[in-house]
């Protein structure tokens, strides 16, 4: 109930605020105009640029972590992955700007922004790929070595594929936790009035979270209803991605307990 | 083009004078003439805890030896110390030796995954992997870079393993659509299919039912021809049933920690009517295990 109530309350009263500003228009017309087209795509870039470097990047060194590392290394690997874990992301979006944006003259752009969210989601990513592989029975892991099979082949093609529903499940909520993410965008992103390109240096990049906190500080009921319906667009793709990583985790539970016969 | 990749251990050089040397069998049983493996004095630690001594015997060629002996003897530890398979336990130590085919199977570099190529494995668990029944016996040739004909290859080994006519119309089906026993015949299957000369079983029909354990027992029969077999078995009647030549563990609780230790070793019709060893007089008559 206590958990039910404030979820409730906040996708109703925002879409009460939204209402006068629900339209097709929204998907057609740009933030200079009465839509937030602009910043959809945006918003929508940024989660296929973080799939692809923090998917990579995180589901690489989970799969380390679980089957490779030891000793030194993997106490190292975890240490750094924790300090990640519980870094602000305000100071993420700090770091990134300092770096990315001034020392490696990228300015505003899509790859600082793609970084800063990406570094942001990697503990969780490495975690649930992690957990996903030892989650695989370990008799399907004993019985591969009796076969002979070198540690690498066992991973590709005994350990991986029933860890992929866990693992995809998990990038899939990693990219859920980045689509409400304003802080680390605020430093590196930008904003512009007109459609983002795939430029990845030197080409600010519009994107919803910063619709809603940009209109709700401008007066007037119209910029009011902007942001709540930019907020509404922003449930709406997180409520897809956690129903997705939903069904797949629950396959993923299937799948273990069909193993472990 | 079928053959192993070229295995790290030199070929059989069996010295008569290391199997005279082995003491423990009981007198008058006839020494199995051909050795595939000779253990001496071997010893097993978890860390500090030792989990096995005084393990000394030969192993025939194309017999089948089981193990048996109470829970917690060690058995399945040293049918582990046969493949090596051990070794993925950090902290775990071998003291003692092992040779397989008259080299030692712990000489520094003798590769782990080489033996277990050589030397099979079926587990107590059937534990096919989440694929289909196809690939699950083609998947460690594929990997080994085996070429031969592998519909020819999977074909042979199923009806090896006495499961072709079960599944020959659906092989693209997933393992697990197979019941228990069929299962472990599968994994049997997967095993021969690297050409092994040792297929090691851990207790292979302690998750089955009667019928299933009698049709692997009878499989285990028909392969001795061309392998050797070493079964783990908490059941007397399989090993009197099936085997050529016992052994009898059991567990030392003397000096507080429990180390398992094998008693005997012989044919297995003395050992089931005359054993030299009044704990394994006990263990047989059922006064206790």
């Amino acid at each position: 109930m206590l958990i039910a109530a404030p979820a409730i309350a906040v996708i109703v009263g925002v879409f009460h605020q939204a209402l006068p500003a629900l339209g097709w228009q929204l998907f057609t017309k740009r933030t200079n105009s009465t839509g937030i087209q602009n910043a959809i795509l945006g918003s929508l870039l940024f989660l296929l640029g973080v799939l692809i470097v923090a998917g990579t990047i995180g589901v690489g060194a989970g799969i380390y972590l679980a089957e490779f590392a030891s000793g030194r290394t993997e106490r190292a690997l975890r240490f750094f992955s924790e300090v990640l874990a519980g870094m602000p992301s305000i100071v993420i979006g700090y770091i990134g700007y300092v770096t990315l944006v001034v020392e490696f003259h990228w300015s505003y752009s899509l790859l600082a922004a793609v970084m800063a969210l990406s570094v942001l989601v990697l503990p969780y990513i490495v975690k649930t790929t992690e957990v996903a592989l030892r989650n695989v029975p370990s008799a399907l892991g004993e019985a591969a070595a009796g076969l002979g099979l070198p540690r690498s082949a066992t991973v590709r093609q005994v350990l991986l594929p029933p860890a992929l529903p866990g693992i995809v499940s998990g990038l899939v909520v990693a990219l859920a936790i980045s689509t409400g993410e304003l802080a680390p965008l605020l430093f590196t992103a930008g904003f512009s009035d007109n459609d983002p390109t795939l430029h990845l240096f030197h080409h600010q990049v519009p994107y919803l979270t910063n619709v809603v906190f940009t209109d709700i500080s401008i007066p007037g009921a119209r910029a009011h209803a902007t942001a709540a319906a930019a907020g509404v667009v922003t449930l709406g793709i997180l409520l897809v991605l956690i129903a997705i990583g939903r069904i797949l985790a629950s396959r993923a539970r299937r799948n273990t307990a069909r193993m472990s016969l | 083009m079928s053959e192993m990749p070229a295995p790290t251990m030199t070929e059989p050089t069996v010295d008569p004078s290391v199997l005279a040397a082995t003491p423990v069998d009981a007198p008058g049983t006839p020494r199995p003439v051909d050795a595939v493996f000779t253990v001496e004095q071997l010893a097993f630690f978890y860390g500090a805890n030792q989990a096995l001594r005084d393990v000394s015997l030969s192993i025939g060629r194309h017999e089948i030896t089981a193990l048996i002996g109470p829970s917690g003897c060690g058995k399945t530890t040293f049918i582990r110390c046969l493949n090596r398979l051990n070794d993925l336990i950090p902290g775990t130590r071998v003291e003692g030796r092992i040779d397989f085919n008259g080299s030692s199977l712990y000489a520094p570099g003798v590769r782990a995954i080489d033996i277990r190529r050589r030397i099979g494995m079926v587990f107590q668990k059937p534990n096919p992997f989440p694929k289909s029944i196809y690939d699950n016996v083609a998947i460690a040739p594929k990997v080994n870079g085996i070429r031969a004909n592998m519909d020819e290859l999977v074909e042979e080994c199923l009806t090896r393993a006495a499961l072709w006519d079960e599944v020959k119309g659906k092989l693209r089906d997933s393992a697990f659509s197979l019941s228990g026993g069929q299962q472990q015949r599968l994994c049997i299957a997967r095993a021969i299919a690297i050409r092994p000369e040792v297929i090691l079983m851990d207790e292979p029909c302690s998750a089955l039912d009667p019928v299933a354990t009698i049709r692997i027992e009878e499989l285990m029969v028909e392969l001795k021809s061309d392998y050797t077999i070493v079964v783990v078995t908490h059941n007397m009647q399989q090993a009197a049933r099936v085997s050529d030549r016992t052994a009898f563990f059991t567990v030392d609780v003397s000096e507080g920690g429990r180390t398992g230790m094998m008693v005997e070793v012989g044919s297995t019709e003395q050992m089931f009517t005359a054993p030299s060893d009044q704990r394994t007089d006990d263990y047989i008559t059922g006064r206790f295990g």
